[in-house]
């Protein structure tokens, strides 16, 4: 089963700390929609024979625009590929939504619905440019439940300029009143080329040492599981059955279609995974497309050994681990024996821990991610 | 055709680095059209981009040049070049031995320096002629009567006569050369009499080998000449003689009393060592020219390639450099810390740097060098005696009955206003004062014993910083004496770093053993695990710290579209971690490992 992911590239305002491909203005959407449905129009074929289950719209910020160009595509997708819908997401701003929206949503098929709160405080999120209220959080909520979605993330964010310990759990407790069925908790990373990176150089704003946003973690994480939320990879959290399926699918080295400007790819052909991605110019992907072409770029084979070090480090991200059989059934080789050395070093280190049906990171391991998927890659 | 010994004059110039010296050699060689205008670049005879760029000569060299005198006749002047500084000063008295007479550059606003003085010194002993000269007259703070009153009282030279003139702007350039031939004795010796040439430096050169660069002091040499080096025993056949224009021009013979060049296909500079003695191997002279002596390394480092993969390139960088530098010493080394390397010997620490700089510019090599080091003596409780150039080295302490270090004989000239904070720093360098004499009202002569081991850290830096820059120093090796030495060792999570060993006094080794700990944690980046920095004398722990262990790391949040850029960012990491040294456990980046290496 594989997923469909469509990037939809205009925001209101660009936030301070974000590096995606987006745009601050609705000028071009009529014009990229356009592409977007000629896109769908030309990998059709290619993709006949493939089953999706999962369909995520992400951005930018999808819910920025009218819901008919979501509409125009769903419907669009759903003629032209083998989708039985297990999961559809759709990600919105909280000071994007109304209840026709929502409502429109729902129609087009939608049963996810994942909101960008990052805070309920809203001076730090006036600290990172975001344009909505806590206050819209929990109207945007109330309006997705009055809509009929029974299946609520919120993306919160930790480690903000001037967030203390307290200002998180606070936003941790505020989601969980809510009672979200999903938490995404990401610790915010300063990417160069950002406006927060230029002026946390230029000394106008200052990030929480790592010790204090490490600190945010652990106590985030108890607090979250005390809540009922189960940790279920790094960053996220879910209660029992709410896992989602579409990124669950990344972490277990699936395939999926990715459509629109930028959007990556992992498709398999003849056994091989491949990965590429969309032009990032949006003149580019425009133009390819109107001259029939697929704006695709950087295609790769991904090689058995490089597949084996992805299932390493996108499968011990989930805090269950990688799937002894599911490795196995995929390479003709088990996950102990190919990383032999890796796993023994990490076993001694306590990082890594197996089980009759799984290889996992230890707390300490996960907090060591990086670290450890150094040791995977020795040799390579 | 041998030209008049009487027409002949053999000078040197001798002057403290930046009065001038090398621009005054340039406008005489503009003067006597030695060298066409278009051909000049500034300091013809720095040949060294190293040189050039510091201002000072390192190897001495030579020229000859032709100026007619107001008497009507035609001189030959030979000019020899002579290092300027400290590390060198045996080269400086062989160069010497080879003149009659020293020009004197006095800089119209400095004064006499230690460097300047000592080297007059020894000019004096060599009995040669010495023509003062007061340059840079034309600078606003010149006060050349001052100047020229210090030469009198200082140096008990008449100078009331002495050229006034600007090497930069070329003024009075020919009274200079008047003065030679007026003042300087034309060479004596006997053409007939058996060849004594004296060494004075020794060069590689590409094509010809190594060449002995002589003062004929009596006989001839011609090519076809079988020739002995009376200090090694060596004999080679002379391929070719000739003079220095200041390019190498061959000639047809060279007589007692020239200055010029020997080629006889050497193949290495080591086998015509400065201060040696040639002669004819089938008429030897009865005895070798006085003064020679073997140029002994005082201050050795390890030196390493950054990049391991480095280590033929940085063997055969060395052994080309040697060729050209007999005082270079190196032998291979291994480091527990830093892989292979060599461990190399050198005259002093200006000595070190100029290898140093030149292997990795010349030669394009990453280097990783350890912290210096004397020779010390170590008497063992057996009653064998050894020398230790590498900290690494020396014996447990349960076998050592006494350890000697070197001492050297300091003199430092310095304005009266700057005594006291040099005596403190002598005093804290572990000197024993020795006597102060005043020069005049303002100007001071303060004479130290110190311990080599001190002066080839920072003490240079130091008396710089602490005067201002107008004190200057020189000093010369005394002797071995007893002294408190320990090793101090640094440890990393537990294992020990050899690279940072080092001998110290023990007065010092607590201070030191902090210093360099602090800066260890301050530059070793946190990892997975906590890591206790330790110094220790022997086994006793003297400073502790600690870099406390990296709590996270790990990517926040990796979906479809970020997996292959975070793999990149993977591979990223991983590389980033190969280029770490490993210590024991411990990684750590090379620049980190250098700056500790540094303040150590």
């Amino acid at each position: 089963m594989a997923g469909i992911y469509l990037h939809v590239p205009f925001c209101i305002k660009k936030c301070d700390y974000c590096d995606f491909v987006s745009f601050p203005s609705m000028e071009k959407a009529e014009e990229y929609f356009c592409a977007l449905r000629r896109e769908i129009e030309l990998v059709r074929e290619e993709n006949r024979d493939r089953k999706f289950n999962t369909v995520f719209f992400g951005g930018g910020t999808p819910s920025a625009l009218p819901p008919y160009y979501i509409g125009q595509i769903t419907e669009l997708i759903g003629r032209c590929f083998d989708i039985s819908v297990d999961e559809a997401t759709i990600e919105c701003n909280p000071g994007t939504v109304d209840i026709e929206k929502l409502t429109a949503y729902r129609k087009a098929g939608f049963n996810r619905i994942s909101i960008g709160v990052q805070s309920f405080d809203d001076g730090l999120l006036r600290g990172i440019g975001r344009i909505h209220t806590a206050k819209e959080t929990e109207e945007a909520v109330r309006l997705a439940r009055k809509a009929g979605f029974d299946n609520i993330n919120v993306d919160l964010m930790y480690g903000l300029p001037g967030q203390t310990g307290e200002m998180y759990i606070q936003s941790i407790e505020r989601a969980a009143r809510l009672d979200v069925e999903h938490i995404s908790a990401y610790s915010l990373i300063l990417e160069e080329g950002t406006r927060l990176y230029d002026r946390v150089q230029q000394g106008e704003t200052a990030l929480p040492d790592d010790d204090t946003v490490y600190d945010m973690h652990r106590i985030g994480m108890e607090k979250l599981m005390s809540l009922g939320y189960r940790r279920y990879e790094i960053s996220n959290y879910a209660k029992p059955g709410f896992e989602c399926k579409h990124n669950l699918n990344y972490w277990n080295v699936g395939e999926y279609l990715g459509l629109g400007l930028n959007a990556s790819s992992a498709l398999k052909k003849d056994g091989k995974l491949l990965r590429f991605a969309n032009s990032p110019v949006m003149s580019e992907y425009i133009a390819d497309i109107n001259n029939g072409v697929l704006p695709r770029r950087d295609i790769e084979e991904i090689s058995t050994q490089e597949e084996m070090f992805e299932w390493a480090m996108l499968g011990l991200r989930k805090i269950e681990g990688v799937d002894r059989a599911a490795f196995y059934g995929r390479f003709g080789v088990d996950f102990e024996t190919g990383f032999d050395k890796a796993v023994n070093r990490l076993k001694a280190m306590g990082w890594l821990e197996t089980d009759e049906r799984h290889i996992r990171l230890t707390r300490r391991g996960l907090d060591m991610q990086n670290s450890a998927l150094m040791e995977f890659m020795e040799g390579e | 055709m041998a030209y008049s010994r009487e027409l002949i004059r053999n000078f040197c110039i001798i002057a403290h680095i930046d009065h001038g010296k090398s621009t005054l050699a340039d406008r005489m060689m503009e003067l006597t059209d030695t060298v066409a205008m278009r051909d000049m670049e500034a300091q013809m005879l720095d040949t060294m981009d190293i040189e050039r760029e510091r201002g000072i000569t390192i190897k001495a060299t030579a020229v000859r040049m032709f100026y007619t005198h107001t008497d009507g006749q035609k001189y030959m002047l030979n000019l020899i070049d002579t290092p300027g500084h400290v590390d060198f000063t045996y080269e400086v008295s062989r160069s010497l031995a080879a003149c009659e007479g020293a020009v004197l550059v006095v800089d119209a606003t400095q004064g006499i320096e230690a460097q300047t003085l000592a080297n007059v010194y020894l000019a004096l002993d060599n009995d040669l002629e010495i023509v003062p000269v007061v340059n840079k007259i034309d600078l606003p703070s010149a006060q050349p009567d001052f100047v020229i009153k210090e030469i009198e009282d200082v140096i008990g030279l008449p100078a009331e006569d002495a050229p006034l003139i600007s090497a930069k702007n070329g003024i009075n350039i020919d009274q200079v050369l008047a003065k030679i031939v007026e003042t300087v004795p034309p060479p004596f010796g006997d053409t007939d009499a058996p060849l004594q040439a004296l060494i004075f430096d020794s060069i590689y050169d590409n094509y010809k080998g190594a060449l002995s660069y002589v003062r004929v002091k009596s006989g001839t040499v011609k090519p076809g000449m079988r020739i002995r080096y009376m200090a090694t025993g060596r004999e080679f056949d002379v391929t070719e003689v000739g003079v220095f224009t200041p390019s190498l021009v061959p000639t047809d013979s060279l007589s007692a009393g020239e200055v010029g060049y020997i080629s006889a296909s050497i193949k290495s500079v080591a086998d015509t060592k400065v201060g040696d003695t040639i002669t004819d191997a089938n008429n030897p002279a009865k005895e070798a020219l006085p003064g020679y002596k073997q140029a002994n390394p005082m201050v050795f480092c390890g030196i390493y390639p950054a990049d391991g993969a480095d280590y033929e390139s940085l063997r055969d960088a060395l052994d080309k450099l040697v060729l050209n530098d007999a005082s270079l010493s190196y032998e291979p080394e291994t480091s527990m810390a830093l892989g292979f390397g060599f461990r190399c010997g050198f005259l002093g620490l200006l000595h070190m740097e100029i290898i140093q700089e030149r292997l990795e510019r010349e030669f394009d090599l990453d280097l990783v060098t350890t912290s210096p080091s004397v020779i010390y003596k170590v008497k063992r409780t057996d009653g064998e005696e050894i020398w230790i150039d590498n900290p690494s080295n020396l014996p447990p302490v349960t076998e050592i009955e006494y350890m000697e270090e070197p001492m050297v004989e300091a003199h430092i000239m310095t304005p009266s206003e700057y005594v006291g904070t040099i005596m403190e720093l002598c005093q804290e360098k572990r000197g024993i004062f020795r006597d102060m004499t005043y020069i005049e009202e303002t100007r001071v002569n303060i004479k130290y014993e110190l311990p080599l081991n001190e002066i080839i850290y920072d003490f240079f830096d130091q008396l710089k910083s602490r005067s201002r820059g107008y004190a200057s120093f020189d000093y010369e090796l005394k002797e071995y004496v007893k002294s408190d030495l320990v090793k101090l060792d640094f440890l990393l999570n537990g294992d020990m770093c050899d690279a940072l060993s080092t001998i110290v006094h023990r007065d010092k080794a607590y201070g030191k053993g902090r210093a360099v700990a602090e800066k260890l944690q301050e530059v070793i980046p946190r990892q997975q695990f906590e890591i206790p920095i330790q110094a220790a004398i022997g086994g006793k722990i003297i400073a502790r710290e600690t870099v406390r262990a990296v709590r996270k790391d790990v990517l926040a949040k990796c979906y479809g579209g970020d997996i292959t850029r975070k793999k990149k960012l993977l591979e990223k990491q991983k590389e980033g971690k190969k280029r770490m040294r490993q210590i024991g456990t411990v990684s750590l980046p090379s620049d980190a490992f250098m700056s500790v290496l540094r303040i150590n």
